[in-house]
Protein backbone atom coordinates (compact mmCIF):
# COMPACT_ATOMS: atom_id res chain seq x y z
CA UNK A 1 0.00 0.00 0.00
CA UNK A 2 1.33 3.32 -1.18
CA UNK A 3 1.04 5.55 1.80
CA UNK A 4 0.07 9.05 0.93
CA UNK A 5 0.99 11.70 3.26
CA UNK A 6 -2.20 13.16 4.10
CA UNK A 7 -3.85 10.14 4.90
CA UNK A 8 -1.89 9.08 7.61
CA UNK A 9 -1.52 12.80 8.89
CA UNK A 10 -5.25 12.87 9.28
CA UNK A 11 -5.07 9.36 10.63
CA UNK A 12 -2.68 10.92 13.49
CA UNK A 13 -5.11 13.87 13.90
CA UNK A 14 -7.98 11.47 14.72
CA UNK A 15 -5.15 9.73 16.80
CA UNK A 16 -4.60 12.55 18.67
CA UNK A 17 -8.63 13.77 19.06
CA UNK A 18 -9.17 10.29 20.13
CA UNK A 19 -6.67 10.45 23.55
CA UNK A 20 -7.89 14.10 24.20
CA UNK A 21 -11.20 12.60 26.19
CA UNK A 22 -9.12 10.10 28.09
CA UNK A 23 -6.43 12.65 29.39
CA UNK A 24 -6.70 16.28 29.36
CA UNK A 25 -7.06 18.94 26.33
CA UNK A 26 -4.23 20.57 28.16
CA UNK A 27 -2.16 17.24 28.41
CA UNK A 28 -2.71 16.19 24.71
CA UNK A 29 -0.91 19.87 23.20
CA UNK A 30 1.72 19.34 25.03
CA UNK A 31 2.24 15.90 23.97
CA UNK A 32 1.66 17.29 20.79
CA UNK A 33 4.21 20.05 20.45
CA UNK A 34 6.55 17.40 22.19
CA UNK A 35 5.76 15.01 18.90
CA UNK A 36 6.67 17.98 16.76
CA UNK A 37 9.62 18.36 18.59
CA UNK A 38 10.70 14.53 18.25
CA UNK A 39 9.97 14.01 15.00
CA UNK A 40 12.33 17.53 14.23
CA UNK A 41 14.77 15.59 16.70
CA UNK A 42 14.06 12.15 14.64
CA UNK A 43 15.09 13.89 11.26
CA UNK A 44 18.63 14.38 12.65
CA UNK A 45 19.52 11.45 14.75
CA UNK A 46 17.20 8.59 13.32
CA UNK A 47 17.08 9.29 9.40
CA UNK A 48 20.62 11.00 9.67
CA UNK A 49 22.28 9.27 11.93
CA UNK A 50 23.84 12.24 13.72
CA UNK A 51 22.80 12.12 18.04
CA UNK A 52 22.34 15.32 18.99
CA UNK A 53 22.62 16.34 23.17
CA UNK A 54 21.84 19.78 22.80
CA UNK A 55 18.49 20.05 20.31
CA UNK A 56 16.63 21.79 23.12
CA UNK A 57 18.89 24.84 21.77
CA UNK A 58 16.67 25.40 18.98
CA UNK A 59 13.29 24.67 21.20
CA UNK A 60 14.76 27.49 23.51
CA UNK A 61 15.68 29.66 20.94
CA UNK A 62 12.18 29.05 19.08
CA UNK A 63 10.30 30.13 23.03
CA UNK A 64 12.75 32.81 23.49
CA UNK A 65 12.18 34.40 19.53
CA UNK A 66 8.96 34.47 19.66
CA UNK A 67 8.76 35.40 23.05
CA UNK A 68 10.68 38.52 22.64
CA UNK A 69 9.03 39.39 19.95
CA UNK A 70 5.56 39.04 20.74
CA UNK A 71 6.40 41.44 24.17
CA UNK A 72 8.44 44.28 22.79
CA UNK A 73 8.11 44.48 19.22
CA UNK A 74 4.45 43.44 18.11
CA UNK A 75 1.81 41.05 19.76
CA UNK A 76 0.60 39.39 16.42
CA UNK A 77 0.97 35.62 17.42
CA UNK A 78 1.94 34.37 13.69
CA UNK A 79 4.24 36.86 13.28
CA UNK A 80 6.06 35.67 16.35
CA UNK A 81 6.01 32.70 15.42
CA UNK A 82 7.54 33.05 11.61
CA UNK A 83 9.79 35.25 13.79
CA UNK A 84 10.55 32.41 16.11
CA UNK A 85 11.38 29.81 13.38
CA UNK A 86 13.40 32.44 10.91
CA UNK A 87 15.47 32.76 13.95
CA UNK A 88 15.77 29.36 15.00
CA UNK A 89 16.60 29.15 11.18
CA UNK A 90 19.28 31.61 11.37
CA UNK A 91 20.83 29.85 14.43
CA UNK A 92 21.38 26.52 12.60
CA UNK A 93 22.66 27.97 9.86
CA UNK A 94 25.23 29.39 11.63
CA UNK A 95 25.92 26.97 13.86
CA UNK A 96 25.32 23.76 11.27
CA UNK A 97 28.50 25.78 9.52
CA UNK A 98 30.67 24.31 12.78
CA UNK A 99 28.84 21.60 13.74
CA UNK A 100 28.25 19.53 10.93
CA UNK A 101 31.07 18.84 10.21
CA UNK A 102 31.72 16.72 13.27
CA UNK A 103 30.47 13.61 13.93
CA UNK A 104 29.20 10.85 16.10
CA UNK A 105 29.99 11.88 19.84
CA UNK A 106 32.07 14.66 18.56
CA UNK A 107 28.54 16.46 17.22
CA UNK A 108 26.67 15.26 20.38
CA UNK A 109 29.26 17.05 22.40
CA UNK A 110 29.56 20.14 20.30
CA UNK A 111 26.14 20.39 20.41
CA UNK A 112 26.06 19.81 23.96
CA UNK A 113 28.43 22.77 24.47
CA UNK A 114 26.65 25.03 22.25
CA UNK A 115 23.50 24.15 24.13
CA UNK A 116 25.02 25.17 27.45
CA UNK A 117 26.41 28.59 26.16
CA UNK A 118 22.70 28.97 24.92
CA UNK A 119 21.07 28.39 28.48
CA UNK A 120 24.08 30.90 30.01
CA UNK A 121 23.65 33.40 27.81
CA UNK A 122 19.76 33.98 28.63
CA UNK A 123 20.54 33.11 32.12
CA UNK A 124 22.62 36.03 32.76
CA UNK A 125 24.44 37.81 30.02
CA UNK A 126 20.80 38.77 28.79
CA UNK A 127 19.56 38.78 32.14
CA UNK A 128 17.87 42.70 31.50
CA UNK A 129 15.61 41.31 28.42
CA UNK A 130 14.98 38.05 29.81
CA UNK A 131 14.73 38.16 32.76
CA UNK A 132 16.58 35.28 33.75
CA UNK A 133 15.52 33.02 35.94
CA UNK A 134 12.31 34.60 36.23
CA UNK A 135 11.53 33.96 32.71
CA UNK A 136 8.65 36.84 31.34
CA UNK A 137 5.03 36.53 30.34
CA UNK A 138 4.30 36.29 27.12
CA UNK A 139 0.41 37.32 26.10
CA UNK A 140 -0.20 37.17 22.66
CA UNK A 141 -2.86 39.49 20.85
CA UNK A 142 -6.18 38.11 19.48
CA UNK A 143 -6.35 37.87 15.60
CA UNK A 144 -9.89 37.32 14.47
CA UNK A 145 -10.90 33.55 15.57
CA UNK A 146 -7.14 33.20 16.69
CA UNK A 147 -7.35 33.94 20.22
CA UNK A 148 -4.49 31.91 22.14
CA UNK A 149 -5.68 32.51 25.18
CA UNK A 150 -8.61 29.91 24.73
CA UNK A 151 -7.57 26.53 25.26
CA UNK A 152 -9.89 24.52 21.88
CA UNK A 153 -8.04 27.06 19.81
CA UNK A 154 -4.58 26.02 20.70
CA UNK A 155 -4.94 22.81 20.82
CA UNK A 156 -6.54 23.25 17.05
CA UNK A 157 -4.12 25.11 15.59
CA UNK A 158 -1.07 22.78 17.47
CA UNK A 159 -3.19 19.80 15.70
CA UNK A 160 -2.45 21.57 12.43
CA UNK A 161 0.90 22.14 13.16
CA UNK A 162 1.34 18.45 14.10
CA UNK A 163 -0.27 17.55 10.64
CA UNK A 164 1.90 19.59 8.51
CA UNK A 165 5.18 19.02 10.04
CA UNK A 166 4.10 15.36 9.68
CA UNK A 167 3.09 15.79 6.29
CA UNK A 168 6.12 18.24 5.14
CA UNK A 169 8.87 15.37 6.81
CA UNK A 170 6.88 12.32 5.03
CA UNK A 171 7.32 13.70 1.86
CA UNK A 172 10.41 14.97 2.53
CA UNK A 173 12.08 11.40 3.58
CA UNK A 174 10.12 9.58 1.04
CA UNK A 175 12.22 11.96 -1.74
CA UNK A 176 15.63 11.43 -2.69
CA UNK A 177 16.35 13.91 -0.19
CA UNK A 178 15.44 11.68 2.50
CA UNK A 179 17.14 8.75 0.76
CA UNK A 180 19.73 10.88 0.95
CA UNK A 181 20.22 11.99 4.53
CA UNK A 182 19.78 8.03 5.16
CA UNK A 183 22.54 6.65 2.97
CA UNK A 184 24.57 9.59 4.63
CA UNK A 185 23.65 7.74 8.05
CA UNK A 186 24.48 4.51 6.39
CA UNK A 187 27.84 5.34 5.03
CA UNK A 188 28.95 8.74 4.30
CA UNK A 189 32.62 8.59 2.99
CA UNK A 190 30.66 6.24 -0.52
CA UNK A 191 28.25 9.09 -0.64
CA UNK A 192 30.80 11.51 -0.99
CA UNK A 193 32.73 9.33 -3.36
CA UNK A 194 29.28 9.46 -6.02
CA UNK A 195 30.09 12.79 -6.19
CA UNK A 196 27.44 13.95 -3.94
CA UNK A 197 28.13 17.05 -1.51
CA UNK A 198 27.15 15.90 1.32
CA UNK A 199 27.78 18.62 3.51
CA UNK A 200 25.18 20.30 2.12
CA UNK A 201 22.67 17.75 2.45
CA UNK A 202 23.81 17.51 6.14
CA UNK A 203 23.57 21.37 6.70
CA UNK A 204 20.34 21.24 5.20
CA UNK A 205 19.29 18.91 7.82
CA UNK A 206 20.57 20.58 10.35
CA UNK A 207 18.58 23.77 9.78
CA UNK A 208 15.78 21.98 9.08
CA UNK A 209 15.87 20.24 11.94
CA UNK A 210 16.69 23.36 14.26
CA UNK A 211 13.62 25.29 12.74
CA UNK A 212 11.07 22.74 13.43
CA UNK A 213 12.57 22.30 16.78
CA UNK A 214 12.21 26.12 17.01
CA UNK A 215 8.57 25.55 15.52
CA UNK A 216 8.08 23.36 18.40
CA UNK A 217 9.56 26.16 20.94
CA UNK A 218 7.24 29.10 19.63
CA UNK A 219 4.44 27.16 20.63
CA UNK A 220 5.18 25.77 23.74
CA UNK A 221 5.61 29.43 24.40
CA UNK A 222 2.40 30.45 23.04
CA UNK A 223 1.08 27.43 24.78
CA UNK A 224 2.05 28.21 28.58
CA UNK A 225 1.97 32.23 27.97
CA UNK A 226 5.29 32.01 29.50
CA UNK A 227 9.10 31.22 29.01
CA UNK A 228 11.87 30.54 31.12
CA UNK A 229 15.38 29.15 30.70
CA UNK A 230 13.82 25.59 31.39
CA UNK A 231 12.72 25.76 28.10
CA UNK A 232 16.95 25.40 26.94
CA UNK A 233 17.72 23.49 29.83
CA UNK A 234 20.66 20.98 29.04
CA UNK A 235 19.61 18.18 30.78
CA UNK A 236 15.52 18.15 29.30
CA UNK A 237 18.12 16.40 26.21
CA UNK A 238 17.12 13.33 27.68
CA UNK A 239 13.75 13.17 27.14
CA UNK A 240 14.08 13.55 23.53
CA UNK A 241 16.66 11.26 23.33
CA UNK A 242 14.60 8.53 25.05
CA UNK A 243 11.59 9.41 23.04
CA UNK A 244 12.80 8.70 19.75
CA UNK A 245 14.65 5.06 20.70
CA UNK A 246 11.35 3.86 22.79
CA UNK A 247 9.53 4.51 19.66
CA UNK A 248 11.84 3.26 17.21
CA UNK A 249 14.91 5.67 15.77
CA UNK A 250 14.70 6.48 11.92
CA UNK A 251 10.66 6.43 11.56
CA UNK A 252 8.26 9.14 11.61
CA UNK A 253 5.45 7.45 13.02
CA UNK A 254 8.06 5.89 16.27
CA UNK A 255 8.87 9.69 16.74
CA UNK A 256 5.07 9.87 17.62
CA UNK A 257 4.59 6.70 19.42
CA UNK A 258 7.85 7.53 21.13
CA UNK A 259 6.80 11.15 21.96
CA UNK A 260 3.49 10.19 23.25
CA UNK A 261 5.13 7.53 25.05
CA UNK A 262 7.74 9.54 26.89
CA UNK A 263 5.02 12.39 27.83
CA UNK A 264 3.00 9.52 29.76
CA UNK A 265 5.98 8.18 31.31
CA UNK A 266 6.96 11.93 32.42
CA UNK A 267 3.37 13.13 32.78
CA UNK A 268 1.58 10.19 35.02
CA UNK A 269 5.09 8.18 36.46
CA UNK A 270 6.48 10.48 39.14
CA UNK A 271 2.86 10.58 40.95
CA UNK A 272 3.17 6.73 41.29
CA UNK A 273 6.96 5.74 41.03
CA UNK A 274 9.01 8.43 42.94
CA UNK A 275 12.09 7.54 41.62
CA UNK A 276 11.38 7.93 37.97
CA UNK A 277 14.81 9.19 37.17
CA UNK A 278 16.25 5.84 37.83
CA UNK A 279 13.11 4.11 35.80
CA UNK A 280 14.37 6.15 32.45
CA UNK A 281 17.89 5.48 33.20
CA UNK A 282 17.16 1.35 33.33
CA UNK A 283 14.38 1.67 30.58
CA UNK A 284 17.46 3.32 28.68
CA UNK A 285 19.89 0.50 29.33
CA UNK A 286 16.91 -2.09 28.44
CA UNK A 287 16.15 -0.39 25.33
CA UNK A 288 19.94 0.02 24.29
CA UNK A 289 20.50 -3.86 24.95
CA UNK A 290 17.24 -5.48 24.22
CA UNK A 291 14.70 -3.36 22.23
CA UNK A 292 16.86 -1.63 19.80
CA UNK A 293 14.23 -0.94 17.20
CA UNK A 294 11.65 0.31 19.50
CA UNK A 295 7.73 0.10 19.49
CA UNK A 296 7.34 0.99 16.03
CA UNK A 297 9.83 -1.73 15.20
CA UNK A 298 7.83 -4.11 16.71
CA UNK A 299 4.81 -3.23 15.01
CA UNK A 300 6.31 -3.21 11.32
CA UNK A 301 7.76 -6.48 12.22
CA UNK A 302 4.50 -7.58 13.40
CA UNK A 303 2.55 -6.61 10.22
CA UNK A 304 5.36 -7.99 8.34
CA UNK A 305 4.45 -11.06 9.62
CA UNK A 306 0.30 -10.79 9.40
CA UNK A 307 1.48 -9.93 5.60
CA UNK A 308 3.19 -12.96 4.63
CA UNK A 309 0.65 -15.56 6.21
CA UNK A 310 -1.85 -13.75 4.17
CA UNK A 311 0.63 -13.97 1.09
CA UNK A 312 1.61 -17.34 1.77
CA UNK A 313 -1.14 -19.46 0.47
CA UNK A 314 -1.72 -17.30 -2.23
CA UNK A 315 1.91 -18.16 -3.59
CA UNK A 316 1.09 -21.95 -2.54
CA UNK A 317 -1.91 -21.60 -5.21
CA UNK A 318 -0.20 -20.17 -7.96
CA UNK A 319 2.65 -22.82 -7.76
CA UNK A 320 -0.49 -25.45 -7.81
CA UNK A 321 -2.12 -24.43 -10.82
CA UNK B 1 47.03 38.21 38.94
CA UNK B 2 48.68 35.90 41.37
CA UNK B 3 45.69 34.70 42.69
CA UNK B 4 44.30 34.03 39.15
CA UNK B 5 47.24 32.22 37.98
CA UNK B 6 47.11 30.13 41.29
CA UNK B 7 43.00 29.37 40.90
CA UNK B 8 43.39 28.38 37.22
CA UNK B 9 46.51 26.02 38.21
CA UNK B 10 43.81 24.07 40.65
CA UNK B 11 40.69 24.28 38.64
CA UNK B 12 43.23 22.93 35.84
CA UNK B 13 44.72 20.01 38.27
CA UNK B 14 41.12 19.24 38.81
CA UNK B 15 40.57 18.73 35.42
CA UNK B 16 43.23 16.79 35.06
CA UNK B 17 42.21 14.45 37.15
CA UNK B 18 39.08 13.34 35.48
CA UNK B 19 39.75 14.10 31.90
CA UNK B 20 42.58 10.93 31.75
CA UNK B 21 39.90 8.56 32.68
CA UNK B 22 37.58 10.42 30.03
CA UNK B 23 40.78 10.44 27.14
CA UNK B 24 42.01 6.76 28.06
CA UNK B 25 38.56 5.15 28.42
CA UNK B 26 37.83 6.99 24.91
CA UNK B 27 41.04 6.25 23.23
CA UNK B 28 41.15 2.51 24.40
CA UNK B 29 37.74 1.41 24.36
CA UNK B 30 35.96 4.42 22.06
CA UNK B 31 33.09 4.76 24.85
CA UNK B 32 32.36 8.28 25.59
CA UNK B 33 31.95 7.58 29.40
CA UNK B 34 29.17 9.34 30.75
CA UNK B 35 29.52 7.64 33.31
CA UNK B 36 32.43 8.59 34.95
CA UNK B 37 29.68 11.56 36.91
CA UNK B 38 29.01 9.00 38.80
CA UNK B 39 32.26 7.43 40.07
CA UNK B 40 33.21 11.03 40.56
CA UNK B 41 30.11 12.19 42.53
CA UNK B 42 30.40 8.71 44.44
CA UNK B 43 34.04 9.38 45.37
CA UNK B 44 32.18 12.95 47.07
CA UNK B 45 29.63 11.51 48.78
CA UNK B 46 31.60 8.61 50.49
CA UNK B 47 33.93 11.36 52.11
CA UNK B 48 31.50 13.52 53.40
CA UNK B 49 29.71 10.54 55.26
CA UNK B 50 33.14 9.54 56.78
CA UNK B 51 34.28 13.07 57.17
CA UNK B 52 31.36 14.59 58.41
CA UNK B 53 29.85 12.39 60.19
CA UNK B 54 31.94 9.82 61.37
CA UNK B 55 34.32 12.66 62.10
CA UNK B 56 37.69 10.81 59.96
CA UNK B 57 40.33 12.97 59.17
CA UNK B 58 40.29 14.12 55.57
CA UNK B 59 43.92 11.89 54.21
CA UNK B 60 41.84 8.69 55.54
CA UNK B 61 38.37 9.59 54.28
CA UNK B 62 40.25 10.70 50.82
CA UNK B 63 41.45 7.06 50.56
CA UNK B 64 38.43 5.24 51.30
CA UNK B 65 36.59 7.06 49.30
CA UNK B 66 38.69 6.64 46.33
CA UNK B 67 38.59 2.99 47.16
CA UNK B 68 35.07 2.30 47.47
CA UNK B 69 34.73 3.50 43.85
CA UNK B 70 36.88 0.91 42.32
CA UNK B 71 34.20 -1.88 42.65
CA UNK B 72 32.04 0.64 41.41
CA UNK B 73 33.66 1.26 38.49
CA UNK B 74 34.44 -2.31 38.10
CA UNK B 75 30.89 -3.63 37.90
CA UNK B 76 29.93 -0.68 35.68
CA UNK B 77 32.91 -1.66 33.67
CA UNK B 78 31.48 -5.39 33.35
CA UNK B 79 28.24 -5.25 32.76
CA UNK B 80 27.70 -1.96 30.46
CA UNK B 81 30.49 -0.55 29.05
CA UNK B 82 32.02 -4.68 28.25
CA UNK B 83 28.94 -5.52 26.43
CA UNK B 84 29.44 -2.13 24.22
CA UNK B 85 32.33 -2.68 22.65
CA UNK B 86 32.20 -2.53 19.17
CA UNK B 87 28.91 -0.82 19.19
CA UNK B 88 28.05 2.22 17.44
CA UNK B 89 29.15 5.56 19.69
CA UNK B 90 25.48 6.73 19.93
CA UNK B 91 24.34 3.63 22.15
CA UNK B 92 27.84 3.25 24.05
CA UNK B 93 27.27 7.57 24.80
CA UNK B 94 23.11 6.87 25.70
CA UNK B 95 24.20 3.81 27.98
CA UNK B 96 26.45 5.55 29.69
CA UNK B 97 24.38 8.74 30.36
CA UNK B 98 21.50 5.98 31.63
CA UNK B 99 24.09 4.92 34.08
CA UNK B 100 24.90 8.47 34.91
CA UNK B 101 20.86 9.14 35.54
CA UNK B 102 20.46 6.08 37.73
CA UNK B 103 23.80 6.78 39.46
CA UNK B 104 22.17 10.29 40.10
CA UNK B 105 18.89 9.05 41.70
CA UNK B 106 20.83 6.79 43.71
CA UNK B 107 22.61 9.37 45.09
CA UNK B 108 19.50 11.51 46.07
CA UNK B 109 18.23 8.41 47.29
CA UNK B 110 20.77 7.95 50.23
CA UNK B 111 22.01 11.38 50.51
CA UNK B 112 18.80 13.39 49.68
CA UNK B 113 18.93 16.59 46.86
CA UNK B 114 20.33 19.03 49.06
CA UNK B 115 23.98 20.72 48.91
CA UNK B 116 26.12 19.53 51.30
CA UNK B 117 29.21 21.58 52.88
CA UNK B 118 32.68 20.41 53.75
CA UNK B 119 35.25 22.35 54.79
CA UNK B 120 39.05 22.91 53.76
CA UNK B 121 40.69 20.07 55.30
CA UNK B 122 44.12 22.48 55.72
CA UNK B 123 42.59 25.91 56.03
CA UNK B 124 46.13 27.62 56.57
CA UNK B 125 48.04 30.36 54.04
CA UNK B 126 51.38 30.55 52.72
CA UNK B 127 51.88 33.87 53.18
CA UNK B 128 54.64 35.29 51.03
CA UNK B 129 55.21 38.77 49.91
CA UNK B 130 52.53 40.00 51.12
CA UNK B 131 50.43 37.18 49.18
CA UNK B 132 48.30 34.13 51.06
CA UNK B 133 47.69 31.69 49.40
CA UNK B 134 45.56 28.43 50.60
CA UNK B 135 48.24 26.22 50.86
CA UNK B 136 45.38 23.33 49.97
CA UNK B 137 45.34 25.06 46.50
CA UNK B 138 49.10 24.83 45.56
CA UNK B 139 48.66 21.14 47.26
CA UNK B 140 46.14 19.95 44.78
CA UNK B 141 48.60 21.37 41.90
CA UNK B 142 51.76 19.38 43.41
CA UNK B 143 49.42 16.50 43.66
CA UNK B 144 47.93 16.88 39.74
CA UNK B 145 51.83 17.33 38.66
CA UNK B 146 52.84 14.33 40.40
CA UNK B 147 50.52 12.44 39.26
CA UNK B 148 51.42 13.59 35.71
CA UNK B 149 55.10 12.22 36.53
CA UNK B 150 54.15 8.97 37.94
CA UNK B 151 51.10 8.24 34.78
CA UNK B 152 54.04 9.09 32.42
CA UNK B 153 56.19 6.26 34.55
CA UNK B 154 53.52 4.20 34.08
CA UNK B 155 52.42 4.30 30.85
CA UNK B 156 56.30 4.21 29.52
CA UNK B 157 58.08 1.52 31.99
CA UNK B 158 55.59 -0.90 33.23
CA UNK B 159 54.14 -3.97 31.29
CA UNK B 160 50.50 -2.82 31.86
CA UNK B 161 51.18 0.17 30.97
CA UNK B 162 52.90 -0.53 27.39
CA UNK B 163 49.94 -2.35 26.60
CA UNK B 164 47.54 0.04 27.33
CA UNK B 165 49.52 2.24 24.83
CA UNK B 166 49.95 0.32 22.39
CA UNK B 167 46.22 -0.77 22.42
CA UNK B 168 45.57 3.32 22.40
CA UNK B 169 47.64 2.63 18.81
CA UNK B 170 46.28 -0.47 17.40
CA UNK B 171 43.84 -2.39 19.69
CA UNK B 172 43.73 -5.47 17.08
CA UNK B 173 47.38 -5.68 16.96
CA UNK B 174 47.78 -6.09 20.33
CA UNK B 175 44.91 -8.64 20.65
CA UNK B 176 47.06 -10.60 17.79
CA UNK B 177 49.73 -10.81 20.36
CA UNK B 178 47.53 -13.15 22.19
CA UNK B 179 46.87 -10.61 25.13
CA UNK B 180 43.68 -10.49 26.52
CA UNK B 181 42.98 -6.69 25.78
CA UNK B 182 39.28 -6.25 27.59
CA UNK B 183 41.86 -7.18 30.77
CA UNK B 184 43.60 -4.51 30.67
CA UNK B 185 40.64 -2.18 29.89
CA UNK B 186 38.85 -2.80 32.27
CA UNK B 187 42.23 -1.94 34.66
CA UNK B 188 42.69 1.13 32.15
CA UNK B 189 38.94 1.86 33.09
CA UNK B 190 39.21 1.33 36.95
CA UNK B 191 42.18 3.41 37.49
CA UNK B 192 40.34 6.22 35.56
CA UNK B 193 37.55 6.16 37.45
CA UNK B 194 39.83 5.92 41.08
CA UNK B 195 41.30 8.88 39.42
CA UNK B 196 38.29 10.52 38.63
CA UNK B 197 37.21 10.22 42.54
CA UNK B 198 40.65 11.43 43.42
CA UNK B 199 39.83 14.39 41.57
CA UNK B 200 36.11 14.83 43.45
CA UNK B 201 37.86 14.55 46.56
CA UNK B 202 39.87 16.87 46.12
CA UNK B 203 38.04 19.87 44.31
CA UNK B 204 34.95 18.73 46.89
CA UNK B 205 36.27 20.98 50.03
CA UNK B 206 36.88 24.35 47.53
CA UNK B 207 33.36 23.70 45.49
CA UNK B 208 29.65 22.67 46.21
CA UNK B 209 28.45 19.60 46.34
CA UNK B 210 25.34 17.98 45.18
CA UNK B 211 23.88 15.27 43.03
CA UNK B 212 24.07 17.28 40.14
CA UNK B 213 28.05 18.64 39.91
CA UNK B 214 29.36 15.58 38.06
CA UNK B 215 27.43 16.78 35.33
CA UNK B 216 28.96 20.24 34.97
CA UNK B 217 32.54 18.99 35.37
CA UNK B 218 32.17 16.53 32.87
CA UNK B 219 31.25 18.84 30.45
CA UNK B 220 34.19 20.84 30.87
CA UNK B 221 36.53 17.33 30.86
CA UNK B 222 34.78 15.97 27.62
CA UNK B 223 36.11 20.12 26.34
CA UNK B 224 39.41 18.94 28.05
CA UNK B 225 39.74 15.64 26.17
CA UNK B 226 38.56 17.35 22.68
CA UNK B 227 40.88 20.36 23.35
CA UNK B 228 43.84 18.00 23.93
CA UNK B 229 43.24 15.18 21.97
CA UNK B 230 41.39 11.82 22.27
CA UNK B 231 43.63 9.45 24.07
CA UNK B 232 46.51 12.06 24.08
CA UNK B 233 47.96 11.75 27.92
CA UNK B 234 50.34 14.89 27.60
CA UNK B 235 48.27 16.60 25.63
CA UNK B 236 45.08 15.81 28.14
CA UNK B 237 48.02 17.07 30.76
CA UNK B 238 48.50 20.77 28.78
CA UNK B 239 44.69 21.43 27.95
CA UNK B 240 43.24 20.77 31.59
CA UNK B 241 45.74 23.69 32.23
CA UNK B 242 45.37 25.59 29.80
CA UNK B 243 41.53 25.80 29.78
CA UNK B 244 41.73 25.89 33.73
CA UNK B 245 43.69 29.42 32.86
CA UNK B 246 41.01 30.47 30.03
CA UNK B 247 38.69 29.46 32.68
CA UNK B 248 39.86 31.93 35.92
CA UNK B 249 40.88 34.90 33.40
CA UNK B 250 37.67 34.93 32.15
CA UNK B 251 36.57 34.41 35.64
CA UNK B 252 39.30 37.46 36.66
CA UNK B 253 37.03 39.70 34.13
CA UNK B 254 33.56 38.37 33.69
CA UNK B 255 32.77 35.82 36.66
CA UNK B 256 29.60 34.07 34.52
CA UNK B 257 31.12 33.62 32.05
CA UNK B 258 33.86 31.28 32.51
CA UNK B 259 32.53 27.92 31.60
CA UNK B 260 31.22 29.25 28.86
CA UNK B 261 34.55 30.53 27.45
CA UNK B 262 35.95 26.82 27.43
CA UNK B 263 33.05 25.68 25.47
CA UNK B 264 33.69 28.54 22.64
CA UNK B 265 37.68 27.27 23.02
CA UNK B 266 36.59 24.00 22.40
CA UNK B 267 34.35 25.10 19.41
CA UNK B 268 37.13 26.91 17.87
CA UNK B 269 39.47 24.18 18.26
CA UNK B 270 37.06 21.93 16.37
CA UNK B 271 36.61 24.20 13.84
CA UNK B 272 40.25 24.10 12.96
CA UNK B 273 41.14 20.35 13.68
CA UNK B 274 37.67 18.83 13.39
CA UNK B 275 37.61 15.18 15.01
CA UNK B 276 36.13 12.14 13.18
CA UNK B 277 35.05 9.73 15.31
Amino acid sequence: MKDHGIISSLLIAGGFLLITPILSIHRVTDFMIFCIFAMSFDLLYGYMGRLSFGHMLFLGTGAYGCGLFIKYISGNPLLGILVGIAVTGLLGMLLGLIIVRTTGACFALINLAFNHIGFFLVLSPLRNITRGEDGFGVSASKLGLLNFGSRPIIFGFVLLCVMLVFYLLKKLTSSPYGIMIRSIKEDETRVRFLGYNTFLYKWLTFVLAGSIAGLAGTLTALNYNYVNPNAMDVNSNVGVVFACLIGGAGNLYGALIGGVTYMIISNFLPIYIYRWEMFLGFSLLIIVFRFRTGVWGYIQRGWEYLGKRKEVPRSVKKEAI
Amino acid sequence: MIYTIVYGLTIGAILYFISIGLSLTFGTMRVINFAHTITYTIGVYVLITLVNFLKWYFPLGAILAILAVIPISYLIERFIIRRLYGESLDYTFIATFAVALIGVDVIKWIWGVRPLPISDPIGKYLTFWGLSLPIYRILIVMIAILLFLALNIFFKKTIVGKIVVAALEDKDGVRCLGINVDKYFSIVFVLGSALAALGGVLYAPISSVHPYMGLSVLLLSFAVVIVGGMGNLNGTFLSAFGLGMVMSLTARYWSQGAETMVFIVMAIVLIFRPIDI
